[in-house]
């Protein structure tokens, strides 16, 4: 699952942070940064609903590859400063975050035809 | 960080790894450490402790035409020598290998006693504080501070002796550092010359850098800033990105705990090549019961801080997870200070 596969997924759009080749390795569904960076999965796909700076700058601390925010709640526009950055993928979904949890596993199961 | 003196000791029989003298033991003190974040750090200018972290011995040290003699020589010998070049001590040296050193307080005795014309092995000190090359230079002038000698020997990882350095050889180097530092400061200049670039061959971890950064109270919008850049310096100074993962969480986390539930303070980070060093240092309230802040879950923060992400209760206990070492000391209302090292592996 890479980065338009996410957009595609979520009804999202990209909205920072640019394009990337990266594929998820890990998903983590978390408003708690603390708890994110507990996690010790690799290319993690992180799914949220906080809306700050911190959300980009804990997601480059564990070297997540995409970072998700549900509801289509504004980003601000330090946000979007510091995804690009960082290079990270910030998009934007009007779902909410337990609608994209499901939607994702739904398309990793069957990528890997389970 | 605690940097230990080295001290050799022996008579000639064990002389094989011996070096300068501390004939004068009683005068000797404890080195404490470079004066750098475990010590009082805090009150020098930024790029002072930078340069001194970054300069290593080797920098400023007299490597070539270095006077000597051998253990047979005379310490008669010795004092015209001392004499000639205006020194005040001369390394007995055989080959590459340092036995002892004659100063002039063995040669004012030798005078005294009436064994002038005896051979130097015989009344060399072979109690020996030495440098090594690949010191920093804040390690240097905490070894001068310390003790009585105005000059001592280098040696390389081999133990062999590569140089000598004085105060006045550190003087003449930090001068020059300086004025190129504050030229570049002051914008156009290149950066520091050869003598304070890292040994950054290709692969290799440079063996000293430090960092400190200001931690402001409450400022959520740049929290995690000192973190990030604490992973890109990792990064490019080719560490294993499991551990540079490891070091950027303690980071971050401790700069979070800074930033939120401190009156601010800030975070050092110190590279020394075999280890990665992180220091949380804030300017109070203090912790009352630092064991039940160390456990998951527990916190005093409030709900704009939750709002922001953070106030799990999860910083502390995250931090020690992920070191090697962790130590933790807290006074109220002084402040608190966190110590978090990570062993970094040779590469291959």
């Amino acid at each position: 699952m890479n980065i338009n596969d996410i957009v595609k997924t979520l009804d999202g759009t990209l909205v920072a942070g640019g394009e990337s080749d990266r594929t998820v390795g890990t998903v983590v569904a978390n408003d708690l940064m603390s708890d994110v960076l507990l996690n010790d999965g690799d290319d993690i796909l992180l799914l949220t609903s906080l809306a700050s700076d911190q959300a980009i700058r804990t997601a480059n601390i564990v070297g997540a590859m995409c970072v998700v925010v549900h509801n289509a709640k504004p980003l601000p526009q330090t946000m979007c400063q510091v995804a690009d950055t960082l290079g990270i993928p910030l998009v934007s979904s009007p779902l909410s975050k337990y609608e994209s949890c499901v939607r994702i596993h739904d398309f990793l199961k069957a990528e890997s035809g389970s | 960080m605690e940097y230990k003196p080295t001290i050799l000791s022996g008579g000639e029989s064990r002389s094989d790894d011996q070096i300068m003298a501390a004939h004068e033991r009683r005068h000797v003190r404890r080195v404490s450490g470079p004066g750098l974040p475990g010590s009082d750090g805090q009150g020098e200018p930024l790029v002072i402790m930078e340069l001194l972290q970054r300069l290593r011995v080797k920098d400023v040290m007299r490597d070539h035409d270095i006077i000597s003699v051998v253990r047979t020589d005379t310490m008669h010998f010795a004092q015209n020598l001392m004499k000639r070049n205006h020194i005040s001590g001369v390394p007995v040296v055989e080959g590459k290998r340092l036995f002892g050193i004659v100063s002039i307080n063995d040669i004012i005795m030798a005078l005294e006693g009436g064994w002038i014309g005896d051979p130097c092995q015989k009344h060399m000190a072979t109690n020996l504080v030495v440098l090594e090359e690949d010191m920093p230079l804040a390690f240097a002038l905490k070894y001068f501070e310390n003790y009585i000698f105005g000059r001592f020997p280098v040696l390389n990882k081999e133990r062999d002796l590569v140089g000598i350095v004085s105060q006045r050889d550190v003087t003449r180097v930090l001068m020059r550092e300086l004025t190129n530092e504050l030229a570049r400061l002051e914008g156009g200049a290149p950066t520091p010359g050869a003598a304070g670039e890292q040994p950054k061959s290709e692969g290799a971890l440079p063996y000293y850098s430090m960092r400190q950064f200001v931690i402001v109270r409450n400022d959520l919008q740049n929290a995690g800033k000192a973190a990030n850049e604490i992973k890109k310096m990792l990064g490019e100074a080719g560490v294993e990105k499991k551990i540079i993962r490891r070091i950027a969480v303690a980071a971050y986390e401790l700069e979070i705990n800074i930033c939120i539930h401190s009156l601010g303070g800030s975070i050092t980070f110190i590279l020394d090549g075999h280890k990665a060093t992180v220091i949380a240092k804030d300017k109070g309230p203090g912790i009352k019961d630092v064991e039940w802040a160390l456990r998951d879950g527990t916190s005093t923060a409030n709900d704009w801080i939750r709002s922001m992400g953070f106030g799990a209760g999860m910083g502390l206990s995250n931090s020690k997870r992920v070191a090697d070492f962790f130590d933790i000391k807290s006074t109220v209302p002084t402040g608190t200070t966190v110590l978090c090292e990570f062993n970094l592996p040779e590469k291959a």
